[in-house]
């Protein structure tokens, strides 16, 4: 563990990100930018449908129009594919059946964008329409049509869980609550819209593809499959990419598209998505409707929880299976809870597929529970933070359901936002309109087990030094915009104290980069940084050793300072250049590798799913957040936000503001003005006008608290610090608009609509009761 | 979006060029193109030839007289946010513009450009695969109004911000066309019709908008929106108020987002000479209630947008009725 913050870009470094100046100059290209001479213009055409028996697709016209190269359908493809190995039930164009508007049908290779559009105008599609379900209780009922043969009920899973007696937590309970909360479903809005570019080789038999993917090794094993190609053959590179936040965390359909298109055309294809077709292939958090109920003494200690949720999880299965099993495996891990009961229902409906989404499957869940936990904190007369502080765990310890909790800094988290919000000398205080509220969350620090067990360790870093003294970090980490690149670039400046300018990474190029799962489940400063460290540690172990041949020493009495090294008996030095070169000495190249494995007893329960929500490390949160609600438009003004988040050990602060900054808003999105929506089907949402992401403008001044708990297994002492914050938010948004209006809102998200609409229909019940009371004068108190 | 078609462009020197450059069905008028490129882009509006209007110098400027404000419809928002004139004759305007979309719109984006805005409908701002799989409606290749299937016309909403203030200002329209050229005011622009809502022959030009500067009115505007950028308005109203001693003296209220044109709301002279106590806004809040007609053009209900209208006409009246104590 190190904590030098003064180092200029070590571990504790407050640095600017690694490839930062690229973007904000317009030197860094990205998927669409990428030059490519003779380039084809895919496009793809879509189902106007939302379920319907595929009879024919019928290319022959569009076929027939001069410019076109390729059109393709679902007959180019029988291989399904998908995210999870035991649900993949989608293909890259439609095949049987259609279900949802907008699934891909068809694609069009032509010589320019106008072909390729006349060319979908000329496609014919001729359908049986089947009924179709947009609501999970419509697709659950018992005449349902399924969606997939296979599929009992329309359910992609079932969970049901039971730790603890929840039956006595409820009985000894002094106060009971139960509560329903609907969350709508939001999608990621990353600012890059979906693209792809694919070149085939005929004469080799060669795929290139690149993609905005943040898990090239999965697109590289779908592409493999669906085109039945030897995975040898295929290249799949990831350029910079603007955002993820878990929409690209698995393959999705247009990069298989993209690659059938570039074959089927031999050539190269350039598939651009509109952000229509962007908010279209989805993958986002779905809409969630939340049963909870809680059990609490008079004190305030939490007794049991039971809760019931239901998924509308879309057409396709996807991360279903997961987002499902955490929102129930999360619900531990962040309070003592003695007793919890989970009943769990991820729903197929002729919707856009859902998936991953930062804070994947808790986020709903937290704002249930923390949004009851607050209600009944107030019914009982306690305050919210000290309600939080009695139900607290106690590092190191393992919740019932097998998940393991080392470092736990939530005490730390609640005593920073206490403080820095002047809750004690404000709660409650605010003038009318005006209101304080608060609430935690945790999330992994990656999965410990990843959703290919193939054996492998879970990351693997590759260091490459030559003859010129540079050091080349080879990794296949996806850098998204969350600093991937830039961690691991620390962590070697911090293991071998080299110049920041001595250090290049190479990533997420399978032809030269080791295989790595991809950016997802907070895994990559952990896992990617863990073996990074080990990778430095081995070089540091050649260097300090032809340092010692070279000065005639053993290697214990080599000091390291970075740019030299230095002989502690005789004080002679070398610098970092001589020693590479007598590093290289006889064997020419240095190449060493690190690699990171999470060990079993970290991989959860051994109940079915008990995988999902296991991880080395949790970060925790405690949020406060001040907001204004106006009387006449509804409008809540998010005023200030304060959120301290454990995240271990910050080996960036600037980039862990960052994030947590990000998350702030990410939460406030889905809490203010976020909401997907379909008509019909029909997503009516599908732009940035009506998905109303907020703006600049409805940004708070965020103030940030870095909780250093220093994980005993993370690099340097650190965790996961983007999606453990964010489903702190819509509760600590929720509570405040209670405090600031009395009204308990369980409906996300709180448009203008929804909370003046709660405040109309209290005035009108106030004003039915003063008629009541009207007609029923003085007499009613002496009875 | 889809890409932009291939398209001519043409540049005149002058008003009369442009006029005579004009074909109709086939030509149209760009200036900002903030709103119509998207919507060409989107092939909800049809062109094959541009005519580029933003290098008029007829277009240009503001000019202060004694009585009254001319804008040129070529100003940008952003020109009309910060010129100082305007910030002190007319800060109702200023405050209108500055609550348009945002930053880099309004750099583009023009006065008349703004004020001749299309219509909009979540019907009809869609691409084409959507509204193929919708059928279409009535503004574009269809002939259902998808907002009210049963009504014999269309019911997008006029959403532009200038236009209230313009209203309540009492401003009036240079327009020049085929025809010759002529002044109007503003409200004799539009029509309640959300597929012809501009009644403007084909040429028609805005050259420029003249605002009066009355003596002892002050004015505000209020939008509903989600955000506090990019929306366009769910609900504005724009209220010009005088005040003498403890009792309206003048009033106009205008009104947009509401209905598919930008509208005066009419019933105030009864109020004129009160003092506003519960009676007068209750008179108000009717009137505001009688000239509006939201409908679900877009994903924000109806009804709330209504109620807010009235809302927001009130807060305003007591904004200003306090505030010019």
């Amino acid at each position: 563990m190190k904590t030098n913050r003064t180092q200029r870009s070590g571990a504790g470094a407050r640095r600017p990100l690694i490839d930062g100046v690229n973007k904000v100059t317009g030197t860094a290209h990205y998927t669409a930018d990428l030059p490519a001479p003779n380039t084809l213009v895919g496009r793809i055409f879509r189902s106007p449908y939302a379920h319907a028996e595929i009879v024919a697709v019928d290319t022959r016209e569009a076929a027939a129009l001069p410019g076109v190269v390729a059109i393709i359908t679902g007959q180019d493809c029988d291989k399904p594919y998908g995210i999870l190995p035991i649900s993949q039930n989608e293909f890259p164009l439609a095949r049987d059946k259609v279900r949802y508007r907008g699934e891909p049908v068809a694609a069009v290779a032509a010589v320019d964008a106008e072909t390729a559009e006349r060319a979908l105008k000329l496609i014919r599609l001729k359908v049986i329409e089947l009924p179709a379900y947009f609501d999970p209780a419509d697709s659950r009922r018992e005449d349902a049509v399924l969606l997939h043969d296979n599929k009992r009920g329309n359910l992609e899973r079932e969970v049901h869980n039971e730790f603890g007696d929840v039956t006595a937590g409820f009985a000894r309970a002094d106060l009971v609550r139960e509560q329903t909360f609907h969350c709508a479903e939001v999608t990621h809005a990353h600012m890059e819209p979906h693209a792809a570019l694919a070149t085939y080789e005929p004469e080799r038999d060669h795929l290139t593809l690149h993609s905005v993917t943040q898990v090239p090794y999965y697109v590289h094993l779908s592409l493999a499959r669906c085109m039945d190609m030897d995975a040898s053959r295929i290249r799949v590179v990831k350029p910079f990419i603007g955002g993820g936040f878990g929409a690209r965390t698995e393959t999705l359909n247009f990069e298989i598209v993209c690659g059938l298109l570039a074959r089927a055309a031999r050539g190269t294809v350039r598939l651009d998505l509109t952000r229509e077709e962007t908010f279209l292939t989805h993958r986002g958090r779905p809409q969630s409707d939340v049963r909870i109920k809680i059990g609490m003494t008079r004190e305030g200690r939490l007794t049991a929880c039971e809760m019931e949720m239901v998924m509308r999880g879309g057409a396709y299965g996807g991360y279903g299976i997961v987002t499902i099993l955490y929102a129930g495996a999360l619900l531990n891990g962040l309070y003592d809870l003695p007793a919890v009961k989970y009943d769990g229902y991820r729903v197929y409906t002729n919707t856009p597929p859902c998936g991953a989404m930062r804070g994947h499957g808790t986020v709903n869940a937290r704002f249930a529970f923390d949004s009851l936990l607050g209600e009944m904190a107030a019914e009982l007369g306690l305050d919210p933070i000290e309600v939080r502080r009695r139900n607290l765990l106690k590092a190191p310890t393992e919740t019932m359901n097998g998940l393991r909790i080392t470092t736990y800094g939530l005490p730390e988290a609640l005593d920073w936002v206490e403080r820095a919000s002047g809750w004690r000398e404000r709660y409650g205080k605010l003038p009318k309109g005006h209101g304080l509220g608060m609430a935690c969350s945790h999330f992994v620090s990656g999965s410990a087990k990843p959703v290919h067990w193939s054996g492998e360790p879970h990351a693997t870093v590759i260091l490459k030094l030559d003859w010129d003294g540079g050091i080349v970090i080879l990794t296949g980490a996806s850098e998204i915009g969350q600093g991937s690149s830039t961690i691991v670039a620390q962590c070697v400046a911090e293991v071998l104290g080299v110049d920041w300018e001595r250090i290049r990474v190479v990533a997420s190029d399978s032809l030269v980069t080791p295989k790595d799962n991809g950016s997802y489940s907070s895994r990559v400063t952990y896992m990617v940084g863990n073996a990074t460290i080990q990778a430095a540690e081995n070089l540091k172990q050649l260097l300090v050793e032809a340092a010692a041949r070279k000065l005639k020493t053993r290697p214990d009495d080599i000091e390291c300072l970075g740019e030299a090294y230095r002989a502690i008996s005789s004080g002679e030095t070398l610098n970092f250049n001589d020693v590479t070169i007598e590093a290289l000495v006889g064997t020419g190249t240095l190449t060493v590798k690190g690699t990171f494995t999470c060990p079993e007893d970290f991989q959860g329960g051994k109940h079915r799913g008990g995988a999902v929500g296991s991880t080395m490390g949790f970060s925790y949160a405690a949020t406060v957040v001040e907001v204004s609600v106006d009387d006449v438009t509804g409008l809540v003004t998010v005023e200030r936000a304060w959120c301290a988040l454990d995240c271990g050990y910050a080996i960036n602060p600037l980039s862990v503001e960052g994030q947590i900054q990000g998350a702030v808003w990410m939460g406030l999105g889905q809490g203010i003005c976020e909401e997907t929506r379909y008509e019909n089907g029909l997503h009516t949402a599908a732009n940035f006008l009506d998905y109303r992401m907020p703006t600049i403008t409805e940004s708070p001044p965020i103030e940030v608290g870095i909780i250093e708990s220093i994980d005993p297994n993370g690099p340097f002492g650190a965790k996961e610090a983007s999606e453990g914050p964010l489903s702190s938010l819509p509760a600590a948004l929720a509570e405040a608009v209670r405090n600031a209006t009395g009204l308990a809102l369980r409906e996300l998200p709180l448009t203008p609509e929804r909370v003046a609409g709660a405040m109309e229909e209290r005035e009108r019940e106030r004003r039915a009761a003063a008629r009541r009371s009207a007609r029923q004068p003085a007499t009613e108190g002496a009875a | 979006m889809q890409a932009l078609q291939t398209l001519s462009i043409q540049k005149p020197e002058t008003v009369a060029q442009a006029i005579a450059l004009h074909r109709a069905g086939e030509s149209r008028y760009l200036a900002g193109g903030t709103d119509l490129v998207p919507n060409l882009r989107r092939n909800i509006q049809k062109a094959q030839t541009l005519i580029d209007v933003s290098g008029l110098a007829e277009l240009r400027g503001i000019h202060a007289g004694e009585q009254s404000l001319r804008i040129g419809a070529g100003v940008t928002l952003e020109s009309l946010c910060e010129d100082a004139t305007v910030r002190a004759r007319a800060p109702l305007l200023a405050k209108a513009a500055s609550l348009v979309a945002g930053p880099t719109h309004r750099i583009c984006a023009t006065v008349g450009g703004n004020l001749m805005q299309d219509t909009r409908c979540y019907f009809y701002n869609q691409s084409d695969w959507w509204r193929t799989t919708n059928e279409y409606c009535m503004k574009c290749e269809g002939d259902t109004c998808r907002v009210a299937p049963k009504s014999e016309r269309c019911y997008a909403c006029y959403s532009g911000d200038l236009a209230p203030a313009l209203l309540a200002l009492g401003a009036e329209a240079d327009i020049a066309g085929p025809t010759g050229a002529r002044r109007e005011p503003i409200a004799a622009l539009f029509a309640d019709d959300g597929m012809r809502h501009l009644k403007l022959a084909p040429g028609d030009l805005l050259i420029s908008i003249d605002v009066p500067l009355e003596a002892g009115w002050t004015a505000d505007y209020e939008k509903l929106r989600i955000r506090g950028a990019i929306d366009f308005p769910l609900a504005g109203i724009a209220v010009a108020l005088k005040r003498d001693g403890d009792r309206i003296a003048g009033l106009r209220v205008a009104c947009t987002g509401l209905n598919s044109y930008p509208g005066l709301v009419s019933g105030l002279d009864a109020l004129i000479g009160q003092k506003p106590d519960e009676a007068f806004h209750a008179a108000l809040d009717k009137a505001v209630r009688k000239e509006i007609q939201p409908m679900a053009s877009t994903l924000v209900a109806a009804g709330y947008r209504r109620r807010v209208a009235a809302g927001l006409a009130r807060r305003l009246v007591e904004r200003l009725y306090a505030a010019a104590a």
